[in-house]
């Protein structure tokens, strides 16, 4: 049984690997295009470029457009001052600034949290949430929200993007290239072919394993971000029993929600994880609300 | 790269990391500080309120004595420790607003003139607010030193916190704590019930 410190450090360190397994990826295929295009660096490099400066507007107005998206309406301290003095309270024992809190006029359960830094974090709840939560559990909520603030994990999965973008990208500019060029390629070391297999299957496959990468650390992300609200709360029971009426509720639908931005809610508002196959899970930002519950609980 | 090169690296490497525990250490021990001042801060924010809520309910607490009596002894002890640095007159004075909470909450509940009364229901909820304010205020201080002492005490940070005199902070001191954690023979024995 975990309790929430350990809780913590358990997703700080299987973070960590998935990110460092990320890298490693990365930097393999970096290697095998290389090799296998005459370490010819400068499709790389502006693959990166093109897609940083891409991803980097989005990122750096991910508030503005998460919030616009969802038609979110700012809120007082006169209209709703307790979601507010939760927000307030919980921002200053994560030592984090005080985000603008804002409200979806939606009957559905979710909430989501976003902004390039703690210093420009944007928090927004459902009508539903608010109707239908007590108010520990809304802190619950709110914690969980937060502490994807405080642990960067826009920007995390933004740099993420980033690269899975570059990779991509990269492989489509040499499949158009080659097949203009005829394959003219000074290899001398015939006996390389294995290694040349391999690296081209590697490289037919980075795309969709390096998505599968990303999506996993998506899942770890918000299993981190669930044990540092139970941190944060002290308290589990607060969003266990959240997350709970979100998955009963689950068939009201947020209206607003795409699939641009359903990484950013608690809840998936568009793919209902937890019925599908395997195949689904892997394929999910979210992991399935039992196994998170469970977590929390310490179970696993 | 010569034995030099690398024992040179090695000493720098060292240096550098003892240099940054050393500016985390003396960080930790100002924000430690900073977190007990704001308890202050949310116990004086607090105590504010008193007088608010003893005019709007006063009216109605004519028959609760004793919830007055509470409410006058707790606006002095809140008064006495916000001045001083002494977190155990904080934390003593903190636990007496946070018992009279609950009780005028029953009082609003039982009593529908002052349950519709929105200035009351407003001021509960700012005192639940202020409650709440003060829990966070020392939470923040807790996680502060725990923070820290795990540095001072785990392995190698521990060299450069002995080096450097960093001792183990007591971190949020509870006064009569000893009863909280201890179980008496009295309480393991089978409670009887009889309705």
């Amino acid at each position: 049984m975990l309790n929430v410190y350990e809780q913590i450090d358990q997703n700080k360190r299987r973070s960590f690997w998935v990110i460092t397994l990320f890298i490693a990826f990365v930097t393999t295929f970096g290697y095998f295009f290389t090799y296998l295009y005459n370490y010819d660096y400068s499709f790389l490099i502006f693959a990166l470029l093109i897609s940083g400066v891409g991803s980097f507007v989005s990122y750096y107005n991910s508030d503005k457009i998460a919030l616009s998206l969802a038609h979110a309406k700012p809120v007082t301290h006169k209209t709703h001052p307790q979601y507010l003095n939760a927000v307030e309270n919980l921002a200053s024992v994560a030592r984090i600034p005080k985000p603008k809190a804002y409200l979806i006029d939606s009957p559905a359960l979710n909430a989501f949290a976003t902004g390039r830094d703690p210093a420009h974090g944007a928090i927004a709840v459902t009508q539903g949430l608010l109707d239908t939560l007590t108010r520990t559990e809304l802190e619950g909520v709110i914690a969980h929200e937060l502490s994807h603030i405080k642990n960067f994990d826009t920007r995390l999965m933004t740099i993420v993007a980033i690269l899975v973008g570059s990779i991509a990208m990269v492989l489509d500019w040499s499949w158009r290239i080659s097949w203009h060029r005829g394959g003219e390629r000074d290899n001398d070391n015939k006996g390389n072919a294995i290694v040349m297999l391999i690296g081209v299957i590697f490289i037919i496959l980075a795309p969709i394993i390096a998505q599968l990468i990303q999506l996993a650390i998506s899942r770890r992300r918000e299993f981190y971000a669930d044990a540092s609200a139970a941190h944060l709360t002290r308290q589990p029971s607060g969003l266990i029993g959240a997350l709970k009426k979100i998955m009963a509720n689950e068939n009201i639908k947020l209206e607003t929600a795409n699939t641009a931005t359903a990484h950013l809610y608690i809840d998936d508002p568009v793919t209902v994880e937890s019925h599908g196959s395997w195949l689904t899970r892997l394929f999910s930002t979210h992991p399935p609300i039992a196994d998170r519950i469970k977590a929390l609980e310490g179970a696993i | 790269m010569n034995t030099t090169t690398i024992l040179i690296l090695l000493v720098v490497g060292i240096g550098l990391y003892a240099i940054s525990l050393y500016n985390f250490f003396q960080t930790a021990l100002t924000r430690i500080k900073a977190s007990i001042q704001e308890i202050g801060n949310q116990l004086k924010r607090q105590a504010d309120l008193i007088p608010n809520l003893e005019a709007s309910v006063k009216g109605y607490l004519k028959h609760e004595k004793d919830i007055l009596t509470m409410l006058a002894d707790a606006r002095k002890a809140v008064a006495g420790a916000s001045g001083s640095a002494d977190l155990a007159k904080k934390s003593k004075a903190a636990g007496m607003l946070g018992d009279l909470l609950p009780r005028l909450a029953v009082i609003v509940e039982s009593n529908p003139e002052l349950k519709a009364n929105t200035t009351v229901t407003q001021l509960m909820e700012e005192l639940r607010d202020t409650s709440d304010k003060v829990m966070y205020a020392r939470r923040t201080l807790i996680d502060l030193s725990a923070d820290y002492n795990v540095k001072v005490v785990t392995f190698p940070s521990n060299l450069v916190a002995n080096a450097f005199g960093f001792k183990e902070q007591s971190g949020l001191e509870i006064e009569d704590i000893g009863d909280a954690t201890k179980v008496k023979a009295t309480d393991t024995k089978t409670p009887k019930i009889s309705l």
